[in-house]
C-alpha cells in the first residue's frame, strides 16, 4: 500500500508559506522495510501500530463545529435515530484542544477561513479532517465571491463525504472510512521511538470500488408511490 | 379550477390609498413619482432632500408606519426597462410596515453614481443601522450621519462592493483562494475587536471591563455568529454582534440563475425551513408571470410548508432547551424530526432541501399512499408535544430560568423589525397567514397563538402552540385535498408539461427553450411576503425582461432579530444571553444570506 509522508519538523513555516503546511511525499509502507531488516522487531512494531490505531479509531472525539446546513445533518447523526455512539464518536468536544477530528460541515466562507485555520491549529495531533458536503468539498453550488472553493484549499482533508447535504448515514459512512484509514496509519509510537514522520495510507477511491456494482442497476423505483 | 388569491391584485391602487393621499397633501404632488408595479403596495420615488421628512411623517402619523421592514438598494446602471422612472444609477429603497393599518409603503430614492450619499434614518428607525451598513458594504452608498458605517457582511479586508453590476460574481473569476501564514496573521489581526472604534470605554468608575469574544464558533451561537461582550463581572454592559461569517451571496446568485434554477438556492436561505423558502420566491415569480395555480397545488404547498414549520420548530425546541441546560429533549425532538423526514422524503424525494415547488405548481403529484403516511405523523405528534410541555415548560427549573428573562414589549419589537413568533410572544396578533392570506390560507381553520410577556418562556411556548396549529392545518389538507392538476396550465409554467412536448416540432422547440434557458418574464417588479418559520420572509424581484432576475432582494427575519440583541441585553447576565440566543431561533444563513 502506498503512503503519504508528512514530517513533523516541516511544520515550522516561513511567512509566505501556504496552508496546508508541511511537505508531502509519496512513499512505500515504512513497516515493509522494518520487516525486511528484522522479522522480529518488524512484526512487533506492526502489532504495536495496529493496537494503538485500533484504540485511536474507536474513540474519535469530534469537535463541535458547524458552518451551515450540513451541520444540521451532522447533528442528526449524533441523536437517537442514528446514534453515532455505535462508532465511539459521541463525545462532542466544545474545545479544539480536546478533539480528535473536525468535520467541516457546511460552506467555507472567505471570512470564516482564517477562523477555521486557527481552530484547526489549536487541535492537537493526532488530528483528522472530514469534509462534509459539496460546499466543503468543492464550493458546491456556491461558485460565488464569498466562498472558498473547497476547504482543501488550506486544510488537509482525510475523507470527503459527497451530498448537499449528505444524509446522516453518509456522514456515518465517512466516519467509518476515516476509521479504516486510521487503522492503516503509521504515526510515531513515541517522540523518542523511531521515525518522526506521519505516514497516511492512500485509501482506495470509493467511486472506483463500487462502480461496477453500481452500473449494474437497471431499474429505479418510480416516485409515484411511497 | 382555480381561484384568485386576494393579494393577486395586478392593478396598482396607489391613488386610492389614504396614506398616499395624506402624503400628497402634506408634501405636494410634485414631491413624488409613483411607480406602477406588481409589488402590491404604493411605490413612491422621493427626492433625497425630503426623504427624512417623509419618513418622519409616516413614522409619526396616526396609525403610524412603526416598522422599517426592509431597506436595500439596486444598481440600476444596466437596467434597460425603466421608462417613466426618475434617472438613477443606484436606487435605495425603504419598505415600511404599519401593523395597525396592515399596509405597507415603499419609498425609493434615486442617486447618481457621482454622488452616492443618503441621509441616515437611524434616528427614526433604529434597525436601519445594519441595513444601511449592508447597503454600504454591498453597493458603496454612504449614509450621512450613520453612527458606525463599516462593512457588515464582507471581511474588513475586502475590496469592492459585491452587488454592484461591475463586480464579479463567481469565485472562479478571482484568483484561486490561498491562505499563507502571513495572510492568516493579517486576517486574525483584522478580526480583533477594538472597543474604541465602537465608542466603548475600557473601564468604569472603579473597575475595568472585560471584553469577551463569543464566537464565531461557539456551541450556543447556532452557527458562525460572533458577539463581543463588554462585561462588568457577570453583567453585560454592552455587546456588539458581528455577522457576515455566513454570507453566501444568495442575492447576487439570483442575477445569474434562471428564474427556475434559482429555486434550490432559496431552500438554503433558512436552511431548516426547506420548501417554506420556495414559497415567497415562487409566489413572487408567479405574480410576474401572471400564473394562477390550481387549488391542488396551493394546498400541497401549504401542507408541505406547514410540515417544515413543525420540523423547524422541533429543531428550535431541542436546541432551545439544550441551551437552557437540558440535554435530553434534543434526542426526543430529533426522533420526531426523523418521522417528519420520512414523510417529506416519500413525497419530495429529499430531506432538507427538496426545492420541490415549481413556477406554476409543484414538482410532482403526491405519491400514492401519502395520506396514510402523513396521518401517521399527525397522529404521532400531539402526545409528544404534550410530553414536552409537561416535562419542560411546566418544569419549575425551566420556568424560573426563562420567565421574565430578556423580555421586551410589542413596541420595542416593532421598532427593531422583529416579526414572527418572537413578535407574537409579546402579544401582538400579527400573522400574515391571517392578516394577508396567501396560497389559500384563508380556507383553513387555525388560531394564532400569542404570548403575553415577550420573554424567553413565551417565545418557546408560542412555538409549541404553533406546532399544534400547523398539525391542524395539515389535518385539513389530508381531509380535503382537492383533486385536479398539480401544475397550472399556463405557457410559463416551468418545466412545461411533458405530454405537450411530444405533439410536433414547434412544441418540442418551445419545450427545449423553456427548459434550457428558462422562461422570460416581462419587465416589472413584484414581491411576496410570507409567514416563514422564523418570521416574515420576503422576496422582492425585479425583472428586466430576461431569463433571470435583474435584482433579487431577500428580506429575512433573523437579520433584524440579531440586530436587536444589544438593545435587550444591556444590563443582563451572560447566561441570560445564552438563553435569549436559544429563544430567538435563528440560523446564520437566514441572517447573512
Ligand atoms: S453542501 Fe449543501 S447542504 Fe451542505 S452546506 Fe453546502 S449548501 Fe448547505
Amino acid at each position: 500500500m502506498a503512503y503519504t509522508l508528512t514530517r513533523a519538523d516541516d511544520a515550522m513555516a516561513a511567512d509566505n508559506a501556504r496552508y496546508p503546511l508541511g511537505e508531502r511525499q509519496r512513499v512505500e509502507d515504512p513497516l515493509d522495510q522494518q520487516v525486511h531488516r528484522s522479522v522480529f522487531t518488524g512484526k512487533l512494531e506492526e502489532v504495536l501500530h495496529s493496537a494503538v490505531n485500533w484504540g485511536r479509531k474507536n474513540s474519535l472525539w469530534p469537535y463541535n463545529f458547524g458552518l451551515s446546513c450540513c451541520y444540521v445533518e451532522m447533528t442528526t447523526a449524533f441523536t437517537a435515530p442514528h446514534d453515532i455512539a455505535r462508532f465511539g464518536s459521541e463525545v462532542i468536544r466544545a474545545s479544539p484542544r480536546q478533539a480528535d477530528f473536525m468535520v467541516i460541515a457546511g460552506t467555507c466562507f472567505i471570512k470564516m477561513a482564517p477562523v477555521i485555520q486557527q481552530l484547526y491549529d489549536q487541535m492537537l495531533e493526532p488530528k483528522w479532517v472530514i469534509s462534509m458536503g459539496s460546499c466543503a468539498n468543492s464550493g458546491g453550488m456556491y461558485d460565488i465571491y464569498s466562498v472558498v472553493q473547497g476547504v482543501d484549499k488550506f486544510l488537509p482533508v482525510d475523507v470527503y463525504v459527497p451530498g448537499c447535504p449528505p444524509r446522516p448515514e453518509a456522514f456515518l459512512q465517512g466516519l467509518q472510512l476515516l476509521q479504516d484509514s486510521i487503522q492503516e496509519e503509521r504515526r510515531p509510537l513515541s517522540w523518542v521511538v523511531g521515525d518522526q514522520g506521519v505516514y497516511r495510507a492512500e485509501m482506495p477511491s470509493q467511486r472506483e470500488k463500487w462502480r461496477d456494482q453500481r452500473i449494474q442497476t437497471t431499474e429505479l423505483r418510480t416516485p409515484d408511490s411511497i | 379550477m382555480s381561484v384568485a388569491t386576494p393579494n393577486d391584485t395586478t392593478a396598482n391602487d396607489a391613488q386610492a390609498d389614504p396614506v398616499v393621499v395624506a402624503l400628497m397633501q402634506r408634501f405636494g404632488e410634485r414631491a413624488f413619482v409613483e411607480q406602477a408595479t406588481l409589488i402590491g403596495m404604493p411605490v413612491l420615488w422621493v427626492a433625497r432632500d425630503s426623504l427624512i421628512d417623509v419618513l418622519r411623517f409616516l413614522r409619526e402619523m396616526p396609525e403610524p408606519f412603526n416598522m422599517l421592514f426592509d431597506l436595500s438598494a439596486t444598481d440600476e446602471r444596466l437596467r434597460g426597462n425603466r421608462q417613466g422612472l426618475p434617472d438613477s444609477d443606484f436606487t435605495v429603497f425603504y419598505q415600511l410596515l404599519s401593523v395597525s393599518r396592515n399596509r405597507d409603503i415603499m419609498l425609493k430614492v434615486a442617486l447618481a453614481e457621482s454622488d452616492l450619499e443618503v441621509p441616515s434614518s437611524v434616528s427614526l428607525y433604529p434597525n436601519a443601522n445594519w441595513y444601511e451598513r449592508e447597503v454600504w458594504d454591498m453597493f458603496g452608498v454612504t449614509f450621512h450621519g450613520h453612527p458606525h458605517l463599516t462593512r457588515i457582511l464582507m471581511p474588513p479586508t475586502w475590496m469592492g462592493h459585491p452587488l454592484r453590476k461591475d463586480h464579479s460574481a463567481r469565485a472562479t473569476e478571482f484568483d484561486p483562494y490561498t491562505l499563507t501564514v502571513e495572510g492568516q496573521d493579517k486576517e486574525q489581526q483584522a478580526l480583533k475587536f477594538d472597543p474604541e472604534a465602537w465608542g466603548m470605554r475600557r473601564g468604569g468608575e472603579d473597575s475595568e471591563f472585560m471584553f469577551l469574544n463569543l464566537g464565531p464558533n461557539h456551541p450556543s451561537a447556532h452557527g458562525a455568529f460572533r458577539i463581543v461582550l463588554q462585561l462588568e463581572g457577570e453583567e453585560i454592559v454592552d455587546c456588539v454582534p458581528d455577522i457576515g461569517y455566513h454570507h453566501r451571496g444568495a442575492e447576487k446568485m439570483g442575477e445569474r440563475q434562471s428564474w427556475h434554477s434559482y429555486i434550490p438556492y432559496t431552500d438554503r436561505v433558512d436552511y431548516t425551513g426547506g420548501v417554506m423558502n420556495n414559497l415567497p420566491y415562487i409566489l413572487a415569480v408567479e405574480k410576474l408571470a401572471g400564473i394562477t395555480v390550481t387549488d391542488r397545488a396551493r394546498t400541497i404547498r401549504v401542507m408541505m410548508a406547514e410540515l417544515f414549520r413543525i420540523n423547524s420548530h422541533l429543531l428550535f425546541l431541542g436546541t432551545y432547551l439544550q441551551d437552557l441546560g437540558a440535554m435530553t429533549p434534543v434526542f426526543f425532538t430529533f426522533t420526531d424530526r426523523q418521522k417528519a423526514y420520512e414523510v417529506i422524503e416519500a413525497i419530495t424525494g429529499f430531506r432538507m432541501h427538496p426545492a420541490w415547488f415549481r413556477i406554476g405548481g409543484v414538482a410532482q403529484d403526491l405519491p400514492k399512499g401519502w395520506d396514510r403516511l402523513m396521518q401517521g405523523f399527525v397522529d404521532w405528534m400531539p402526545k409528544r408535544l404534550a410530553e414536552y410541555e409537561r416535562a419542560m415548560m411546566e418544569n419549575a427549573i425551566v420556568r424560573e430560568r426563562t420567565r421574565n428573562v430578556v423580555a421586551y414589549s410589542t413596541a420595542e419589537a416593532l421598532e427593531w423589525g422583529v416579526t414572527g413568533p418572537n413578535l407574537r410572544a409579546t402579544g401582538c396578533n400579527f400573522d400574515l397567514r391571517k392578516q394577508r392570506p396567501y396560497s389559500g390560507y384563508e380556507n383553513f381553520d387555525f388560531e394564532v397563538p400569542l404570548g403575553g410577556n415577550g420573554d424567553v418562556f413565551d417565545r418557546g411556548q408560542v412555538r409549541i402552540e404553533e406546532m399544534r396549529q400547523s398539525l391542524r392545518i395539515i389535518q385539513q389538507c389530508i381531509d380535503h385535498m382537492p383533486d385536479g392538476d398539480y401544475k397550472a396550465d399556463h405557457p410559463l409554467t416551468t418545466p412545461p408539461p411533458r405530454d405537450k412536448m411530444l405533439q410536433h416540432i414547434e412544441t418540442l422547440i418551445t419545450h427545449f427553450l423553456q427548459v434550457s434557458w428558462g422562461p422570460v418574464l416581462k419587465p416589472n417588479e413584484s414581491q411576496q411576503m410570507i409567514e416563514a418559520t422564523k418570521g416574515i420572509n420576503s422576496y422582492y424581484l425585479t425583472s428586466d425582461g430576461n431569463t433571470m432576475s435583474y435584482r433579487t432582494r431577500i428580506r429575512t427575519p433573523s437579520f433584524p432579530h440579531l440586530q436587536q440583541i444589544p438593545a435587550v441585553m444591556r444590563g443582563g447576565f451572560v447566561p441570560d444571553l445564552i438563553a435569549h440566543l436559544g429563544s430567538i431561533d435563528f440560523v446564520m444563513a437566514d441572517v447573512d444570506r
